[in-house]
């Protein structure tokens, strides 16, 4: 029997589809299978079933769904249930151990790459631009003209104070600087990736409740995460850094992600540029420090190397084309 | 063909574990002039049969394990009993099952029973996120209630709350073989509450305080296993992270509701009863004119004993009134189900009976091993604690330790025994039960219940492995620190 991608995806559907029936049977809060939306799992169960290493994983998960699925007290409920688990098992176990046709090709990636722009997004989906950048590479200003030029909203504080705003913290506590157009300087409230200040027992307590056991900068990011995503549900967008293209392609929603960045030397003498009154070694030591602090968040967060070719669309060397150049280049690829 | 080849290589492996066990004391006991009666090693397969089928069947044939774990614990019991018949007599081998369904495994099991029924009922709701500073807080707080309401009760009570906050993750089952080494054993160490071992040297003349001399091992080994714990966890979060898991925390602040509170009065009464168990049969009251505890005479030797009917009685109705005292909806929640304990009382009933030969053979031989000094007392304890019930091997070694004419120490009613042996011997047969799935009830229960709620647990061997890893690197560092 010949498996289409097709197939997969309805077999897929009908485990996720399974897991939730028997957990709403259950009644139980102590948490399923799986955990995440069904668009999100039903995908992951798809990767699964495509990769031949890893499908032994789709039989452990459904193995899970049998163990709670025989605890369901109803017995003609039970029996249902059963029933559509052993004929999902015996389907899963005829599948092929690969799918494989020697090509290299990864159709996920695949529909994401640049070539493929117009197909990547959907009528009802909104064009999202995530941009990451170096301190210093102009990547703010790029990510604001093309804004301009494309019409868009920008965000960048404005999703931090957002998510104060959902967590009721105060403003002073924390600071948000992603903007590269702030430099730091001794004595300012810590960015939100920086570790916390000593606190009072007091303190510490209050922060706990507020942020439900987390450390606020997970806490800030998991509550930026669903503002992103809601945000992409309404509108288009430019937003710089925060990790969006990560949260984005987790939350398989269609985006053009963009890393700007220049040579050390070049972002030194434009910050120097527009902060004349700073002297070269402190501004060598900012920029250094920024590059450490944004590799570490990011890394904390993905798993992935910040500023790594192969987890953007496009990375530009700012410092060839200039910032005017660089928004232009940016559009002629949109526009392809 | 790969399935079969895993379950003779699993054949060995137990045959070699379980059976190597007793082989060592018989091979140490040979030397010795042991009066008692020793069992044939070879009535000790029964009990490596078992195990293997325990920690193999659930890998090749998971689904008719699940149906027919009753009919392999009884195939195995027979296999055992009728040898045993043959070989004793059939009025010492029902006498022997007798002794050990009523006097053991009967306490066994309705303490854990009990505590699994009223723990079952109290839920805790709202949305703290499991991270891990928030594990390793929830695990330290087991931890220490653990001595003071048992391993069993601190791990009935903390284990669904554990599994609440961490269902937003992915990674989450070595969170629960973590929960298993500190709160289901490590942490029962500090008071005869904790832990069986504890409370059968308590009966013996240990004071009730005395446990508390292994603060410092337990507070180390507590320490370090929390300190790998926490790096492990993050390493897990930072994973699940990466992939978009992420908790619902939409609303600002923590909300945590508990429900079925009142519950707590019976976990107390429970552990009211564990004392009286204790404490009675030195009273003159429940003693006859030979000394012998009072009890219900069953056949042979065997008798059920009136502080143990009492402790069962106390039980038994702490788990009515908390079932009557509880809305349904509580359990709900918690995916209350009887799959865990049904699945923990089957297995041991056939677990208790067959290992019955080893700790025989334990009985006779084990004083005669040439075990003196307390980093030996702490590993024999702890190995066969591992596999055999720790009880029993707690009160060999004990009164091992007791027979070596100690002049200073403490004063027990098996003779003096010197204060580092008796840390040795108690750590061992508490710490080492973690080793294994079924080195300890609790272990088996916290399996059961996370398989139960979408935790894939590691296999027997697949806990073995994390046990060698983990735990027993830090019984090396207690056998410097402590035992040397």
């Amino acid at each position: 029997m010949k498996y289409s991608q097709e197939m997969l995806k309805e077999l897929a559907e009908r485990i996720y589809d399974l897991d939730a029936e028997v957990y709403a049977q259950l009644g139980s809060s102590l948490g399923r299978v799986f955990n995440r939306d069904r668009e999100g799992c039903v995908n992951e169960l798809v990767n699964l079933m495509n990769d031949r290493w890893k499908a032994h994983q789709v039989r452990s998960e459904l193995a899970l769904i049998s163990n709670m699925a025989r605890t369901v007290s109803d017995k003609e409920m039970r029996k249902m249930i059963m029933r559509e688990y052993n004929s999902i098992l015996k389907e899963v176990m005829e599948l092929p151990t690969s799918f494989g046709d020697g090509d290299i090709l990864n159709p996920e990636m695949a529909s994401l790459n640049t070539l493929n722009l117009k197909k990547r997004f959907g009528e009802k989906d909104h064009l999202i631009i995530c941009i990451g950048r170096t301190y210093g590479s102009g990547g703010n200003e790029i990510g604001f003209k093309l804004a301009d030029a494309l019409k868009m909203n920008y965000y960048d504080a404005e999703i931090f104070s957002e998510v104060l705003k959902r967590l009721e913290a105060e403003k002073d506590a924390v600071q948000d600087r992603a903007g590269y157009d702030h430099v730091m300087k001794p004595g300012d409230a810590p960015r939100a990736f920086e570790a916390a200040a000593r606190m009072t027992i007091k303190e510490r307590i209050r922060q706990f409740s507020r942020y439900h056991g987390l450390s606020k900068r997970d806490a800030v990011f998991f509550n930026q995460s669903d503002l992103i995503c809601d945000m992409a549900k309404r509108e288009d967008f430019i937003v710089m850094g925060r990790c969006a293209d990560q949260i984005l392609t987790n939350n398989r929603i269609p985006h053009v992600s963009i890393f700007i960045t220049a040579p050390l030397e070049q972002r030194i003498r434009r910050i120097m540029q527009i902060h004349s009154e700073m002297p070269l070694k402190q501004v060598r030591q900012t920029v250094k420090k920024a590059d450490r602090q944004h590799t570490r968040y990011y890394h904390y967060f993905t798993g992935k190397k910040w500023g790594d070719a192969v987890n953007y669309d496009l990375c530009i060397n700012s410092a060839a084309y200039g910032i005017h150049r660089s928004v232009d280049f940016i559009l002629k690829m949109l526009e392809q | 063909m790969k399935k079969w080849m895993i379950f003779l290589a699993g054949l060995c492996a137990m045959l070699a574990a379980g059976a190597g066990t007793c082989l060592a004391a018989e091979a140490g006991g040979s030397a010795a002039s042991s009066g008692a009666a020793a069992a044939p090693l070879w009535l000790c397969i029964p009990f490596a049969g078992l195990l293997l089928c325990i920690a193999v069947l659930p890998l090749v044939k998971a689904e008719w394990w699940e149906e027919h774990q009753p009919l392999v614990v009884g195939l195995w019991s027979i296999l055992f009993i009728v040898p045993f018949a043959l070989t004793f007599g059939a009025g010492t081998a029902l006498e022997t099952v007798l002794e050990c369904l009523v006097n053991d495994y009967l306490t066994f099991i309705v303490l854990l029973f009990g505590l699994f029924c009223v723990t079952g009922n109290i839920t805790m709701e709202g949305d703290l996120a499991g991270s891990p500073r928030i594990n390793v807080g929830l695990l330290a707080l087991g931890t220490l209630l653990s001595s003071w309401i048992g391993t069993t009760g601190a791990s009935m009570l903390m284990v669904r709350p554990v599994i609440k906050m961490n269902s937003w993750r992915k990674r989450k089952s070595h969170i629960m073989v973590f929960f298993i080494f500190l709160i289901s054993n490590i942490g029962g160490c500090l008071t005869p509450i904790g832990d069986p071992p504890l409370l059968m040297g308590f009966m013996r003349g240990v004071p009730f305080f005395w446990s508390m001399h292994l603060l410092p091992v337990f507070v180390f080994n507590m320490l370090v296993l929390l300190f790998v714990f926490y790096w492990l966890d993050r390493r897990a979060y930072r994973k699940d992270i990466a992939e978009g898991h992420k908790p619902d925390i939409s609303k600002p602040g923590t909300e945590i509701k508990l429900s079925g509170l009142h519950n707590l009065i019976f976990v107390v009464m429970i552990v009211a009863a564990v004392i009286l168990s204790g404490t009675l049969p030195s009273l003159p009251a429940f003693l006859n004119a030979e000394g012998h505890v009072r009890g219900i005479h069953l056949f042979g030797e065997v008798t059920l004993t009136y502080p143990a009917v009492i402790e069962i009685a106390i039980i038994l109705l702490a788990a009515f009134l908390s079932f009557r005292t509880t809305d349904k909806e509580i359990r709900r929640k918690n995916h209350f189900t009887w799959g865990a304990i049904r699945e923990v009382a089957v297995l041991f009933v056939g677990i208790f009976i067959t290992m019955q030969p080893a700790l025989m053979i334990l009985k006779a031989k084990g004083a005669g091993l040439g075990i003196t000094e307390p980093f030996q007392m702490f590993w024999v304890t702890g190995a066969l604690s591992s596999f055999l019930d720790n009880t029993p091997t707690y009160l060999v070694f004990l009164t091992t330790a007791g027979s070596l004419g100690f002049t200073e120490g403490i004063a027990t009613t098996l003779g003096m025994v010197s204060v580092p042996v008796l840390t040795a011997i108690s750590c061992g047969a508490v710490f080492m039960g973690a080793n294994t799935y079924i080195g300890n009830a609790p272990n088996f229960m916290v399996k059961a219940i996370s398989d139960e709620n979408g935790i894939r647990m590691p296999s027997f061997f697949g806990y073995l492995a994390w046990s060698l890893a983990f735990l027993i690197p830090v019984f090396v560092l207690d056998m410097l620190l402590f035992f040397l």
